[in-house]
């Protein structure tokens, strides 16, 4: 059957200089067309530049975010930051689309510093998988984190039962 | 905004959605990046709003222990589209299961949702250009008060 509705959404994360990072965050779909633009500095991780366009609100609902970009400066990426952002750009004078789309981006700059952990973790603690999933043939995961590697990462609060991978390793 | 680095990360994601005749809805999802590739395809009774079956894949993943979390994603079969959902998936498919998983199912129902009002405006449009978008968006949520605080259009 043909499609009559698409979400395409893509986040790219830049290292523009050491500490500094810009993330571009697009989304498109048929009704709402959004880009937003962070850059975010360590070591705080604070959003040092704002930028939320809107291109396409076919209902016309979205306002003007001009305030809201000016108060997302210094805004941590870290804990507390949903509520914040929820409260700066959400809400009935605002946009919970435009609010969560911030959070995707603000999460994946977390996701873009985590990388070369995991990439060190599978380096020194990788293990070739007993199970690869349905795909086996093609073996997409060749080497996975082993167990105990994964037992180390789960002294990180963050990754401690955040997934059925870090949960129940007591 | 021109920059000469080069890209750390990047995700994608695309969600596409399919009307199967006049009581089912057909959402596929994909998210890639560089450390995790997942797939899921979900069936909805519409309007129901009930998801009646799901099929995932976990295409690349990290650990040994990711597969692990497959156990949880057919949980959601049975569960009805309404303001509670999101937190359901996140908690339940994606604390006990996957959260990039979850993540992806979560945006595959919205674009299920967002797919259903553009259907319905492209319909209005298609016999009178001038209609009242905002009527028409304040008629789809009467019709469908469960979707109020989900569709999160604005």
């Amino acid at each position: 059957m043909i499609l009559d509705f698409q979400l395409h959404n893509l986040t790219v994360v830049e290292e523009l200089e050491s500490g500094l990072w810009r993330i571009t965050l697009k989304a498109e779909d048929s009704l709402f067309c959004a880009t937003v633009i962070l850059e975010v500095k360590a070591p705080a991780l604070d959003i040092r530049f704002a930028k939320l366009e809107v291109t396409r609100d076919v209902f016309g609902l979205v306002p003007e975010l001009a305030e809201a970009e000016k108060k997302l400066i210094g805004v941590r990426v870290g804990p507390g930051m949903t509520k914040i952002v929820r409260e700066i750009v959400g809400g009935a004078n605002g946009s919970d689309r435009i609010a969560e789309l911030l959070l995707e981006a603000m999460e994946m700059l977390v996701n873009a510093i985590t990388v070369p952990e995991l990439r060190k973790a599978t380096e020194l603690g990788g293990t070739k998988p007993e199970t690869h999933g349905d795909d086996s043939v093609t073996e997409l995961n060749d080497r996975v984190i082993g167990l105990e590697m994964i037992r180390k990462l789960a002294a990180n609060p963050r990754l401690k039962d955040s997934c059925a991978a870090f949960k129940g390793l007591d | 905004m021109r920059t000469t680095s080069m890209p750390q990360y990047s995700r994608l994601k695309t969600c596409g959605v399919q009307k199967q005749g006049s009581d089912h809805r057909l959402v596929s999802g994909v998210l890639e990046d560089e450390l995790y590739a997942m797939q899921c395809e979900i069936r909805v009774n519409w309007p129901e709003l009930k998801i009646e079956s799901i099929k995932t894949r976990m295409k690349r993943f990290t650990t040994d222990r990711c597969l692990l979390a497959q156990d949880f994603f057919q949980n959601c079969v049975g569960w009805s589209i309404n303001a509670e959902l999101d937190g359901k998936i996140k908690k339940e498919i994606g604390r006990n299961g996957c959260r990039h998983m979850a993540i992806l199912m979560v945006d595959c129902l919205h674009s299920l949702v967002r797919a259903e009002l553009a259907r319905e405006l492209k319909e209005a449009l298609s016999s009178n250009p001038q209609v009242d978008k905002k009527q028409l968006l304040d008629d789809f949520l009467k019709r469908n008060p469960d979707l109020k605080s989900y569709l999160r259009i604005n």
